[in-house]
C-alpha cells in the first residue's frame, strides 16, 4: 500500500527527516511513535501533500504510484486521508456541504454518478451515531466552534464517510479525554479491513489500547529507529523515549 | 467656482427643465436643489469620502434624464424580471418611470397611482404606494447628499411608500430596470418610505438592467422610520456590467424604531454608493450589513455615515467585499456618536478579501466619539484567502478552484446568513453563486 524509502524533508532549510524507510502493507495497522519534534507531524503532512515541505531525497510509493507527484486534492480523490491533528475551523462552509463536495469529489474521479442526495444523508447520520454526534452540528460550519474532541469526532466522521485507502492520523488521540477515546477509536476500528491500511501517528501509547496495531515504529530525529509489534509501544511507555533515543545517538 | 462639469449640468438642466414634471418636484425645489449642487461642487475623487469612486463616467454623462417614451427606452418583458416573491406586491419601473403593465399589487391594502395615468390615490390599508414622492426634508441638510440633489433636480419619477396601518406586516418590491445607454440621458430611480409609529414593512429593492447598454443610474432613497416602527429593507444591486450605478440613501430611525438594512452589490461597471443613517430616537436601532462582488474591472465603492444624536441607540455594520481580477472594492464606514448619544452601542465588522493579484480592497472603519459611556467596537481586515483552510479542503479532495469558491462563499455568510425571507435568499444565493464564475461547483451546494 504505502512504501517510503530514505525520505528527506526539509522545512525552512532544516532537515527534519533524515532518511525516513516505512512500509506498510495492505491491510495493516502502523502505529509511528516518537516524541515531540521527532518529525511525526512533518511526515503526516508530506504524505498529505500541505504546501512547505521540500523534498531533497527519498520516494514515497503509494499503491506502487508515485505519491509525491500527486496534488493533495489528488492523493484524496485516490483515497488517502489525513486526519488533522489541528482541524482548521471554516466558518459559513457547512458540515455537510464538504462532506458531500468531498464524495461528489472522490466519486466524479472513478467516473461514478453524483451520490443520492438521500442515500447520503442516511449514511452520515448513521456515522453520526457511531460518532455519538449531534446531527446539529451538520448544519453548522466546518469544525465551527467545535470542542477540540469534537473536532476529532469530526475528522474521524469525515474519514467514514469518505471511506479511503490509505488514512494518516496525526495525533487524533490528543486533547482527548477518555470516553471521547474510545468513541474516537471505535470509529477508527470500525474502518479496519483487509483492503485498508492506517498510520497512526502518535505521541502516547493510550490510543493503541484501543486501536491494537500490527507494527510499532519509533520515529526519532527524523529516522525510524524501531520498530515491532504492539508490545513496542508498552515498553516505550515504560522506559521513556530516551530508551531508543539513546540507542539512535 | 464653477467647474465645466458643473456647467455642463447647469446647461442640461436649463435645457430641460420646462418639461420635468413638476407633481414629482416642484420648480422651486428643483431649482434649489441645482443651486446647491453646484454652489458645492460636484463630487471628485480629491474628496476624501470619494477616492475609492469611479467618477470618469461623470465627465461623460448626459445629465438630463431619459426621456418618456424615448425609443432607447426598450421595455423588458415580464420574463426579464426576476421571479416573483409570494406575498410581495410588485412595482417595476423602466429607467426612471413607472410601468403598470409590470408591477403586480397583490392585495387591495396597497395601493399605487400614476402620475402619467392621473390615478394618483390617497394612502389606503396597511401601506400605501405611489409612485410620487413626497417633500423630501431638506437634502442640503444632510453631510453627503449631492447626488441626491442632482436627482431631486432632474427627477421624471418614483414610489413612495407610505404605512399608517399597525396590524399588517405588508411586503414590497420595488423593481428598477435600466435600458436606455448613457448617450440617450440618465434614470433616476427615486424612493421614499416612510413608516408611521408602531408600523412594520419588509421591503425588498432591486436595481437591474435588460439588456446590454451602458446605463447611467441615479437612485436616491428616503427612508423615515416613525416610533417603534420596524423596517426590513433589502437592495440588491444587479446593474449591468457595463453600467456607471450611483446611489444616496437617506434614513431617518426615531425612539425605539429598528431598521434592518442589508444590501448586495454584484452589478455595475462603476457602482457608488452612500448611505446616511440618522440614529434620531433613543433606543434606535439599525443592522447595516452589506455585500460586495467585484470583478474584472469593477468598482465598487460605498460610503457609510452613521450618526447617533440621542442616546441609548445601537448599531451593528457588517461588511464583506471581495475584489477578483482587477476589481476594487471599497468599504468606508463611519460612526458619529454626538454629545447627546450617551448609552450608544456600536459595532463594526468590515471584512475583505482579496481574490486576484491585480484587485483591490480598501475597508475604513471610522469612530467619531464626542461622548463617554458609550461602547464602541470595530474591526476590519483585508486579506486573502486562508492557506490552512484552503489545504484543508484540498485535503478532502476538492479542487483548489471549487475550494477558492467555496471560501469566498463562507467569507459573505455573515451578510447572506442575515438575509430573513427564504426565498429572497435563495435568490440572492443564486446570484453570488452565479457572479464567481463557474458557479455549477457550487450551485450543486446550495
Amino acid at each position: 500500500m504505502l512504501k517510503i524509502d530514505n525520505l528527506h524533508v526539509n522545512v525552512d532549510g532544516k532537515e527534519i527527516l533524515k532518511g525516513l524507510t516505512l512500509e506498510v502493507p495492505t491491510g495493516e495497522v502502523h502505529a509511528v511513535m516518537g516524541p515531540n519534534g521527532s518529525g511525526k507531524s512533518t511526515l503526516a503532512n508530506v504524505l498529505s501533500g500541505r504546501p512547505g515541505y521540500e523534498i531533497t531525497a527519498g520516494t514515497v510509493s503509494y499503491q506502487g504510484r508515485d505519491l509525491l507527484a500527486l496534488a493533495p486534492e489528488e492523493r484524496a480523490r485516490e483515497g488517502v486521508f489525513l486526519g488533522f491533528q489541528y482541524p482548521v475551523e471554516i466558518p459559513g462552509v457547512n458540515n455537510v456541504y464538504l462532506l458531500k463536495a468531498a464524495v461528489n469529489a472522490a466519486r466524479k474521479h472513478r467516473g461514478l454518478d453524483e451520490v443520492d442526495a438521500f442515500e447520503f444523508l442516511t449514511l452520515v447520520r448513521e456515522k453520526m451515531r457511531l460518532m455519538r454526534m449531534e446531527e446539529s452540528m451538520l448544519s453548522r460550519g466546518v469544525n465551527e466552534g467545535f470542542s477540540g474532541g469534537e473536532k476529532k469526532r469530526n475528522e474521524i466522521l469525515q474519514m467514514l464517510v469518505l471511506e479511503p485507502r490509505l488514512a494518516i492520523l496525526d495525533e487524533t488521540d490528543s486533547g482527548l479525554d477518555i470516553d471521547a477515546l474510545k468513541v474516537v477509536a471505535n470509529g477508527v476500528n470500525t474502518l479496519r479491513s483487509p483492503e485498508r491500511s492506517l498510520v497512526l501517528v502518535t505521541h502516547y501509547q493510550r490510543l493503541l489500547d484501543y486501536i491494537v496495531p500490527d507494527h510499532v515504529h519509533v520515529l526519532v530525529k527524523g529516522r525510524i529507529v524501531r520498530s515491532g509489534d504492539k508490545s513496542l509501544a508498552h515498553e516505550l511507555e515504560r522506559r521513556g523515549y530516551d530508551w531508543v533515543a539513546g540507542e539512535a545517538a | 467656482m464653477t467647474s465645466a462639469l458643473s456647467k455642463r449640468v447647469l446647461d442640461e438642466y436649463a435645457a430641460v427643465r420646462e418639461t420635468l414634471p413638476a407633481g414629482v418636484v416642484s420648480p422651486k425645489r428643483r431649482q434649489e436643489a441645482i443651486e446647491t449642487l453646484i454652489a458645492r461642487g460636484l463630487p471628485t475623487t480629491r474628496d476624501e469620502n470619494w477616492r475609492y469612486t469611479n467618477l470618469r463616467p461623470l465627465e461623460r454623462a448626459r445629465f438630463a434624464p431619459i426621456a418618456a417614451g424615448s425609443a432607447a427606452i426598450a421595455l423588458p418583458s415580464g420574463s426579464d424580471l426576476p421571479s416573483r416573491l409570494e406575498g410581495f406586491a410588485r412595482y417595476a419601473f423602466v429607467d426612471g418611470i413607472f410601468v403598470p403593465e409590470l408591477s403586480t399589487p397583490v392585495d387591495a391594502a396597497v395601493t399605487i397611482g400614476s402620475r402619467l395615468q392621473g390615478t394618483r390615490r390617497a394612502a389606503a390599508g396597511p401601506a400605501s404606494v405611489t409612485h410620487l414622492p413626497q417633500a423630501l426634508p431638506a437634502l442640503s441638510s444632510l453631510p453627503e447628499a449631492r447626488l441626491a440633489l442632482l436627482s431631486e433636480a432632474f427627477a421624471t419619477d418614483g414610489a413612495a411608500i407610505h404605512v399608517s396601518d399597525t396590524a399588517g406586516a405588508p411586503r414590497v418590491e420595488l423593481v428598477f430596470i435600466a435600458t436606455a445607454g448613457a448617450d440617450a440621458g440618465a434614470s433616476y430611480p427615486r424612493v421614499q418610505v416612510s413608516l408611521d409609529p408602531a408600523t412594520r414593512l419588509t421591503l425588498v429593492e432591486r436595481h437591474l438592467s435588460a439588456g446590454a447598454n451602458a446605463n447611467f443610474v441615479n437612485s436616491s432613497v428616503k427612508v423615515d422610520i416613525g416610533r417603534g416602527a420596524h423596517l426590513t429593507h433589502y437592495r440588491l444591486q444587479q446593474a449591468g456590467l457595463r453600467a456607471t450605478w450611483l446611489d444616496t440613501l437617506a434614513a431617518a430611525v426615531a425612539s425605539d424604531a429598528r431598521y434592518d438594512l442589508l444590501t448586495v452589490s454584484t452589478g455595475a461597471l462603476s457602482a457608488r454608493s452612500t448611505t446616511y443613517a440618522q440614529m434620531a430616537g433613543a433606543g434606535a436601532e439599525l443592522t447595516l450589513s452589506a455585500a460586495a462582488l467585484g470583478d474584472r474591472q469593477q468598482v465598487q465603492d460605498n460610503f457609510a455615515l452613521v450618526e447617533h444624536i440621542a442616546p441609548r441607540a445601537r448599531t451593528e455594520q457588517t461588511f464583506r467585499g471581495i475584489a477578483s481580477g482587477r476589481a476594487r472594492v471599497a468599504f468606508n464606514g463611519k460612526i458619529a456618536v454626538r454629545e447627546a448619544a450617551a448609552g450608544t452601542d456600536s459595532r463594526q465588522s468590515l471584512r475583505g478579501l482579496l481574490a486576484g493579484p491585480e484587485a483591490e480592497i480598501d475597508v475604513r472603519p471610522q469612530l467619531e466619539i464626542y461622548t463617554d459611556d458609550v461602547r464602541c467596537s470595530h474591526g476590519a481586515t483585508a486579506g486573502k484567502l486562508d492557506d490552512n483552510m484552503l489545504f484543508y479542503l484540498l485535503s478532502r479532495g476538492l479542487s483548489t478552484e471549487v475550494a477558492q469558491r467555496l471560501l469566498k462563499w463562507a467569507f459573505l455568510e455573515d451578510v447572506v446568513s442575515k438575509i430573513a425571507l427564504p426565498e429572497l435568499r435563495r435568490q440572492i444565493e443564486h446570484t453570488l453563486a452565479g457572479q464567481m464564475a463557474d458557479a455549477a461547483s457550487l450551485k450543486e451546494l446550495l
